[in-house]
């Protein structure tokens, strides 16, 4: 009895799934052909530009000749992800890109947070609109720029902080030769640069938050801290995920132009401040090695695919809103 | 009670001012540090690296780059185009794009966003869109290289579909269908209207990112009088360092330009225009707020 | 939290960024790419020949030059265009024609970024006629890689005067794996480093002429007394390690512009027994020595990073000599741009300290044609007017006379008015490759630069050793490895920023060894001997 109504169920359950299926992709195309004609543009862009070069993927696999052209190139299997590992600090600078990029995102987020809050509470339309600009500037500071601009703030010899260590009678620091700084350089002129930017986003948001939501709480009593304390950090979620699920996609992509332009040549800053892509560049700098290249890039995919992942799987438990699949 | 929210209120103020008072000066000092260099005199910046003010003032950066204006307004006119063009279009697709995707009766919005979310975790590298844009597309030497590639961005997308779903209740669009709008309609009516700051803030990003686009050029851009006018910028910023390791493959080039001076005044006329714009942008996150307090 | 930037996804992120950044300073690194040859072709001919020749085959008309059909050549130069490239291409095509029935468009890839878009062109497989060649822009290696076509069948049908007009020592000096890939310049200049530095103040202080490295550090040393504000030395990053070629025992080094391979010391005279200079005694006394210049503050503390430092420095009165990248032509340049600050300046070459010296290989600056070429038979007639029609040659080179330059009684040339503001200044193509000896016209700081080359033609000796195309695939993983721990313990040591130089030097090697020194050392030495066996020496 229980058997036959449990398999009456189990029959009742798979003809809801065949018939939902039967509504499948192609009754959709027709229920919302407005929609599907509207985002059509968008796929067609993607599968165009985004998808059709990951052929392209083939070639981390093969060994680029210009005689035989990109297809004809002999397939050469795992050769040219052994000669990444071959080169012996793959560990290390892995692990110096996720550490620097979870430093860049948790402070990143926490400044620009911060700001885009605190902006909000400024009354003086004039000051806000001055700072915000001002806060924005060194998005557009080219990195090259910053890196000699750097070299005139640090360096032993005539740097300003040195100038300014001598005027209260300390020490002069060889900050270009002592690695133990780099990590908070690095991190502080990433957060300057990016400051602006990601508040504009964050700012975006308090501005919209319902003003009734406050009014409601100040009827209860609530103090201003509480008021950003429980209304306007919650409200922020949302966006905070996205920007983190997308950092997260570009860890492995680390921030080639930051780290190369403040640390340059100098090899004795490497072991703190050496991520794949500047490790990568300057080993293709002496190999030119198309497939090399390619077999760099595919590993920072993979391991940056398999990161999103997670955190996606970690989001979607907590609460499925916001997972961004 | 009504005094320690007041006082609360205050202190939150103070912190604003002060905390917004010192990242703006932050951020403004190594900035003022270029505008001096652009307006010192090149061996002055050589051999006692940059300050706060010119110790000797010139304006021989501004006068080598101006000594060929065709060039810097041409590259104006490019990056001008490219950039309203590139933003407009954008904001078009993006938006329509993020509207259907928080479409709740939408039913592959998850599958679409996937789709295009999976394009920022995996490429294809750069050679072959290389090929495909150049060999396939036949775009080198056209505008539409400089517009096309930057136009859609997954994050901007998502960006907007969680904006609009934030901030535009169900029951709106749900009663406009009920009115009999169609799909298009109710975004193009309804939603845009509402998400207006969302769309300043993609209209900000879209334009900032062509206007500081210098790449597109390098690769695609063969023909001078096409250049972006970042990439001018970059070249004149690279192109001195670029010579100078050249020398040590023995090749030998003129190059008797006041380099750092030219870089630092480069960089301020690539940014001049961009400031300017940016407070008038600023006036819509403003006027998107007065409107979503009105609704309510 | 920047908006992703590269919307294309990661691919190749690493090599393009690098790519772009890089400028040139593959000079450093590239010196190593030794050259065509033997053991070398080993591979190379197993796999660029049997399509290169295919290629040829097709290539290779009937008859002599078709120009039935009319035809637009592509032509690639690394560098910036001139401002006034238009008005010299459309009186380029006029003539070529009729000449010939084919327009060219000139493309130039700007400085900051040709590195990268040179690959890219290459590779990508479109459609180019012309492409400019040297050993900076590793031609041996796009050569054994398949990327040009063979010109040896080519060129006696499509540019007979051509053939003819380049010596045949310097066709069999191009070769790569036994076949001609380039059309090489036929001007001769030297290259050759040497120490450019303050004659007036060596004069006011007494000091001794920087000709060796006793003599230099006097100079340095005077230098830092009596002017005390100075950091005597102007050179960046590193580069005054050329000051290597100064010890008594590296003197013999058969130095390559750029650096020696792989620590390598390969002697001039007797080029099969090579020693490593790398942890030997006159490396240690190399490194003690830039210790002390960097101690005593000939050289800045944080030169790695220095951005600022180099000729400029030097031009501007801060500093005293400039010790690498100074070959006769630049020096020159230097004489003409400080003419006017009252400074007076000297130049010591570094090949008279080492006893001879050797005039620039030709495959320093050439042509090739890509395999992609549509029309590689008119592409080479077209690069045959360019060297020997001298209309052509004379407006690719110099520009329209009376616009851009006029020809002074005496010969010289002359800009015409502000050179710096001139749409189209001398060379303003980087026509190095497409000189013509007899044609060149040269302005008079060119004199002092002449009798430096008359100096060193007395004591020239041939280069034989960039001819080798070193194939470093068998060791690529190692060579790689290798430059890491070079940049990573080897930078620093040279800098003078390691306190304690011996254990410096120490872990150095240990490093490298562990990187795979010895097999990539020894994979170079094999293509070495074989190469040195195959040209007789």
């Amino acid at each position: 009895m229980e058997t036959i109504s449990a398999g009456a169920a189990g029959t009742q359950t798979k003809e809801i799934r065949t018939r939902h299926r039967r509504k499948g992709l192609l009754y959709d195309l027709r229920k919302n052909r407005i929609m599907w004609l509207m985002v059509f543009p968008v796929l067609v862009y993607f599968l165009i530009n985004s998808y059709l070069p990951m052929v392209g993927v083939y070639f981390a696999f093969t060994k680029f000749d210009f005689n035989s052209g990109l297809f004809g190139s002999p397939f050469v299997g795992f050769e040219n992800f052994r000669m990444l590992i071959k080169l012996g600090a793959l560990e290390k600078i892995t692990i110096n890109t996720v550490a620097y990029n979870l430093v860049f995102i948790g402070l990143g987020n926490a400044f620009a947070v911060t700001a885009a809050i605190l902006l909000n509470e400024i009354a003086g339309k004039f000051f806000k609109r001055i700072t915000q600009t001002v806060m924005f500037l060194p998005y557009f500071v080219s990195f090259v720029l910053l890196g000699s601009m750097a070299y005139s703030f640090f360096n032993y010899d005539s740097g300003f902080v040195n100038t300014v260590l001598q005027w209260f009678g300390m020490e002069r620091q060889d900050i270009y030769n002592t690695p133990a700084y780099w990590p908070f350089i690095i991190t502080f002129f990433y957060i300057w640069k990016n400051l602006g930017y990601s508040t504009i986003i964050y700012l975006a948001t308090v501005v919209n938050i319902n003003q009734d939501y406050y009014e409601a709480a100040e009827l209860d009593g609530a103090s201003a801290w509480q008021k950003i304390w429980s209304i306007t950090l919650p409200l922020l979620k949302p966006t905070f995920i996205i920007l983190l699920l997308f950092a997260v996609g570009h860890i492995m992509k680390g921030q080639f132009d930051l780290f190369y332009q403040l640390v340059g040549a100098n090899g004795m800053l490497f072991n703190a401040t050496d991520i794949i892509d500047t490790y990568v560049y300057r080993s293709l700098k002496v190999t030119f090695d198309m497939g090399l290249a390619n077999a760099a890039g595919l590993y920072q995919s993979f391991f940056g695919f398999v990161l999103i992942m997670i955190v996606n799987f970690i989001i979607k438990k907590i609460n499925r809103d916001y997972a961004l699949f | 009670m009504g005094s320690s929210a007041l006082s609360a209120r205050s202190s939150i103020k103070w912190t604003a001012y002060i905390f917004i008072t010192v990242a703006s000066i932050l951020c403004l000092v190594p900035f003022l540090l270029v505008l001096s260099g652009s307006l010192t005199a090149n061996d002055s910046i050589v051999s006692e690296g940059y300050n706060l003010l010119p110790g000797d003032w010139s304006l021989e950066g501004y006068r080598t780059i101006f000594h060929n204006p065709d060039k810097v307004l041409r590259a104006y006119g490019v990056t001008g185009l490219t950039t309203l063009t590139g933003t407009l279009l954008g904001m078009f697709m993006i938006t329509m794009t993020g509207y259907v995707l928080q479409r709740k009766d939408f039913k592959y919005r998850n599958a679409v966003s996937f789709f295009i979310y999976f394009t920022t975790l995996f490429g294809g590298g750069l050679v072959p869109w290389y090929i495909l844009v150049t060999k396939y597309l036949r775009l080198t030497d056209s505008l539409w290289a400089l517009i096309l590639p930057g136009l859609l961005s997954p994050f901007l997308i998502i960006l907007m579909r969680s904006f609009m779903s934030s901030m535009i209740p169900d029951e709106v669009i749900e009663s406009a269908k009920i009115d009999g709008a169609g799909d298009f309609l109710i975004y193009w009516r309804i939603t845009l209207p509402i998400s207006l700051p969302g769309l300043a803030t993609i209209g900000l990003f879209l334009t900032l990112h062509y206007w500081n686009d210098w790449y597109l050029s390098s690769l695609f851009i063969n023909n001078p009088d096409k250049y972006q006018l970042q990439y001018y910028l970059y070249n004149v910023i690279n192109n001195a360092k670029a010579i100078q390791d050249l020398a040590i493959s023995g090749v030998t080039l003129n190059a008797n330009l006041p380099m750092e001076t030219t870089k630092m005044a480069m960089s301020i006329i690539a940014v001049g225009p961009i400031l300017f714009l940016y407070p008038f942008v600023q006036r819509y996150f403003v006027k998107g707020l007065t409107i979503g307090a009105v609704k309510g | 939290m920047a908006v992703p930037k590269k919307w294309w996804g990661l691919g190749l992120s690493a090599s393009l960024l690098a790519a772009i950044l890089s400028g040139c300073s593959s000079g450093s690194n590239n010196g190593n790419n030794g050259d065509a040859q033997a053991t070398a072709s080993a591979s190379s001919t197993e796999s660029a020949s049997p399509s290169a020749s295919g290629a040829a085959a097709t290539a290779s008309p009937a008859s002599a030059l078709d120009t039935s059909k009319k035809v637009e050549l592509q032509f690639y130069m690394v560098g910036d265009a001139p401002a006034d490239l238009k008005e010299i291409e459309s009186k380029i095509n006029e003539m070529a024609l009729q000449d010939l029935n084919a327009t060219v468009k000139f493309n130039f890839t700007t400085w900051s970024d040709w590195s990268q878009k040179y690959k890219l062109l290459l590779a990508s497989g479109q459609p180019i006629d012309l492409i400019f060649t040297a050993d900076w822009t590793q031609y041996q290696t796009y050569a054994n890689k398949g990327a040009f076509l063979p010109l040896d069948d080519l060129l006696p049908k499509s540019a007979p005067e051509l053939h003819g007009f380049v010596p045949k020592e310097m066709w069999d000096a191009v070769k790569v794996g036994g076949k001609i890939y380039t059309v090489p310049s036929t001007y001769e200049e030297y290259v050759t480093d040497g120490i450019v530095y303050r004659e007036d103040l060596r004069k006011k202080y007494n000091l001794p002429v920087p000709d060796s490295l006793e003599h230099l550090e006097n100079y340095l040393d005077g230098i830092k007394k009596n002017e005390p504000g100075m950091t005597p030395i102007a050179d960046k990053g590193n580069l005054h390690v050329e000051a290597y070629q100064l010890h008594p025992d590296l003197k013999n080094m058969a130095y390559k512009v750029g650096s020696t391979p792989y620590g390598l010391n390969i002697p001039y005279d007797d080029p099969h027994n090579v020693t490593s200079y790398w942890g030997s005694q006159a490396h240690l006394d190399m490194l003690k020595i830039f210790k002390g210049w960097t101690d005593k503050g000939y050289l800045p503390r944080n030169q790695l990073n220095d951005a600022t430092r180099g000729p400029d420095l030097f031009a501007s009165g801060k500093a005293a000599v400039v010790l690498s990248a100074q070959n006769p032509t630049a020096y020159g340049q230097l004489l003409s741009k400080m003419a006017g600050t009252g400074m007076e300046i000297a130049y010591f070459p570094y090949p008279m300290y080492k006893g001879y010296s050797t005039p620039v290989h030709p495959i320093h600056n050439g042509f090739a044609i890509p395999t992609s070429s549509a029309n590689p038979e008119r592409a080479l007639a077209f690069y045959e007017k360019l060297v020997l029609d001298k209309r052509y040659n004379l407006l690719t080179e110099y520009g329209v006379e009376g616009k851009h330059y006029e020809v002074s009684a005496d010969g010289h040339y002359q800009a015409v008015g502000d050179a710096g503001a001139s749409g189209f200044p001398r060379e303003g193509m980087n026509g190095w490759a497409w000189r013509n000896p007899e044609y060149m016209l040269f302005d008079t700081s060119y004199d002092v630069v002449g009798g430096i080359f008359k100096q060193l033609e007395t004591i020239s000796k041939p280069d034989f050793l960039t001819g080798l195309a070193e194939d470093y695939t068998p060791y690529q993983a190692e060579r790689a490895a290798l430059e890491q721990v070079q940049q990573e313990y080897l930078a620093p040591l040279e800098a003078g920023v390691v306190k304690d130089v011996e254990a410096g030097l120490k872990t150095f090697m240990e490093k490298a060894k562990a990187a795979g020194l010895d097999k990539v050392q020894d994979g170079y030495k094999q293509q070495l001997d074989s190469y040195l066996t195959e040209i007789g020496r």
